[in-house]
């Protein structure tokens, strides 16, 4: 798995995800949120359309971020996600849990304004 | 009942994927669409998961045991290990209003989300404990073309 970061306008952080989000390598892409948050960066969007598989860790890490961003009035908000990645987070509830959007440009546009 | 294939592998996150992808090609096999094996994975991944961590509350403690095979028109696979008695099924559901701003972040309840995934990916689970042979968790998934 690969995880990038990259800055976009209004202080939106765009992170990209690569593989699968499972035991071995959710621990990177919850180094690279919890970095991000910890730099004060609290409006996120991630990209989750070349990610092929999401298990429960992978999801709590999501999650964890979700909530730190929320608590400083912030938001993490998930695009592309594959047809089995949608069904798992229906499953759960998730799907009310977080804004899901197909593209980029949904998700940035559904980012508050600074 | 078809023929029986078995995995013994360590306890360890590592090992997961094996143990997936032992399950799945055994599931592909059965004649199961991509649908369905992409649910054995999770289901197994989670099983596993809640094997190290509450079982054997730790990794490289003990072995894991998987077994597939087919029977009638279902897709069976057990879980075997010696830690201490867990029951998944026992579990209650995530309440999902626990992932309010005001909760901490740490204690989401992954056990809670990954029965409850087991649950609704599997058609079927059974736990049985047995002082001897340890845990056994069995899931069945019904063979039906997608």
């Amino acid at each position: 798995m690969s995880i990038s970061q990259q800055q976009l306008p209004n202080d939106i952080w765009q992170v990209e995800v690569r593989g699968r989000l499972d035991q071995s390598q959710t621990p990177d892409l919850n180094a690279a949120l919890i970095e991000l948050i910890n730099a004060e960066h609290y409006r996120l969007i991630v990209n989750l359309s070349d990610v092929s598989y999401i298990n429960s860790g992978g999801l709590r890490c999501l999650v964890s971020a979700w909530r730190k961003a929320q608590a400083r009035n912030g938001n993490v908000i998930l695009f592309g996600l594959n047809d089995r990645l949608c069904e798992i987070f229906t499953m759960i509830g998730f799907d009310k849990v977080f804004q899901i959007y197909p593209t980029q440009e949904e998700a940035l546009s559904a980012m508050p304004s600074l | 009942m078809g023929e029986k294939h078995v995995l013994k592998v360590r306890g360890l996150y590592n090992n997961i994927r094996q143990i997936c992808d032992f399950v799945t090609e055994g599931a592909q096999a059965a004649g199961l669409g991509e649908g369905a094996m992409f649910h054995i994975e999770l289901a197994c991944d989670e099983a596993c998961t809640n094997i190290i961590e509450h079982a054997y509350e730790g990794e490289n403690v003990g072995e894991i045991v998987v077994s597939w095979w087919v029977a009638g028109s279902d897709f069976v696979v057990t879980f075997r290990d010696n830690g201490r008695s867990f029951d998944p099924t026992n579990v209650p559901p995530p309440a999902i209003t626990d992932l309010s701003t005001t909760a901490d972040p740490e204690n989401l309840r992954v056990g809670g989300l990954g029965i409850h995934f087991m649950r609704n990916l599997m058609d079927d689970i059974q736990y049985s404990f047995d002082p001897n042979k340890g845990n056994t968790l069995t899931m069945i998934k019904h063979i039906v073309g997608e």
